[in-house]
């Protein structure tokens, strides 16, 4: 099963992590941008797990930080979309462009 | 075989992560984004972690996809088809994201773990018989729920109190959405 060189799952996240990474900066509405941060920490808990597969020889740091990445990424989720909710009930709009009360 | 089956796994993920940050529509982005997340965890399968695949699609698929479908309901006036889904630094942002990219391409290309023909570890739980104790994490269980539990909880590992603090940021995560999210700022 593992006649895949761990490269190929470094590729993989990396190729995820940029496309993550142009919807972060290139989306105009909030949650689109969101979406985007899911896919980074999806690359990033990638290589964790191939890592540790390959490399980690019975060390089990790689799958817990997957599962404190997971939680903290739930949380955020929730939050941020508390934050979206909010900020389309005041302004009318979820474009992060829009949320520009605090530019000096 | 199986690289074929990564392949397949890894055009899924691709194809569908193109379409997340991509699509107009903002309810598709959403279903694409469960696309992506049911092909991460087949990624995790075929690494043979079966319980964090399992949580995978608990969480993303059930859980942050929906939470988001329910996020664009909300906002739903954002949805409608003339207005652009992209800002303009389109271009800058395609070339960030492929120097990233690059970057780290290149970094793993002249990385060691290339040429390093290391013997892949069959599972995690079983390898414990043959490395040494050496690693303060490593624990000798048998299947990868019980390794993963005594991982997070043995105080020997360091991460008992990260884990009780993470419980605690849930906490606090729900009870902050709900008060950001109220109408009426209390």
């Amino acid at each position: 099963m593992t006649e895949v060189p761990v490269v190929h799952f470094l590729y993989l996240a990396a190729v995820l992590f940029g496309i993550g990474l142009f919807g972060v900066l290139v989306r105009k509405n909030a949650i689109s941008v969101l979406m985007g941060i899911e896919l980074m920490l999806n690359a990033v808990n990638i290589n964790y797990l191939a890592f540790a597969k390959y490399w980690g020889n019975g060390n089990l740091t790689g799958p817990v930080f997957v599962v404190f990445v997971i939680t903290i990424a739930a949380a955020e989720a929730a939050v941020a979309l508390a934050i979206v909710i909010s900020i389309y009930r005041q302004l009318k709009s979820a474009n992060v462009d829009d949320a520009h009360n605090l530019r000096g | 075989m199986t690289l074929t089956l990564f392949y397949i796994l890894a055009g899924i993920i691709v194809a569908s992560a193109l379409l997340v940050v991509t699509v107009r529509n903002l309810f598709h982005c959403a279903l694409a984004l469960a696309l992506t997340m049911f092909g991460i965890s087949g990624i995790y399968l075929y690494l043979g972690w079966e319980f964090l695949a399992a949580v995978q699609v608990l969480i993303y698929v059930g859980a942050v996809t929906v939470l988001i479908i329910f996020g664009i309901m909300l906002t739903r006036r954002v949805m409608d088809d003339k207005a652009r889904v992209m800002n303009n630094q389109v271009l800058l942002s395609f070339l960030a994201a492929i120097a990233v990219m690059f970057i780290l391409f290149m970094v793993v290309g002249n990385s060691s773990f290339q040429y390093t023909n290391h013997a892949p570890v069959v599972s995690a739980a079983q390898s414990t018989e043959t490395s040494s104790a050496a690693s303060s994490a490593t624990v000798a269980y048998t299947d990868e729920v019980a390794a993963l539990a005594a991982g997070l909880l043995r105080p020997q590992n360091g991460f008992a109190f990260a884990f009780e603090f993470v419980s605690v940021l849930l906490l606090s995560a729900l009870v902050g959405a709900v008060v950001v999210a109220r109408k009426d700022p209390a």
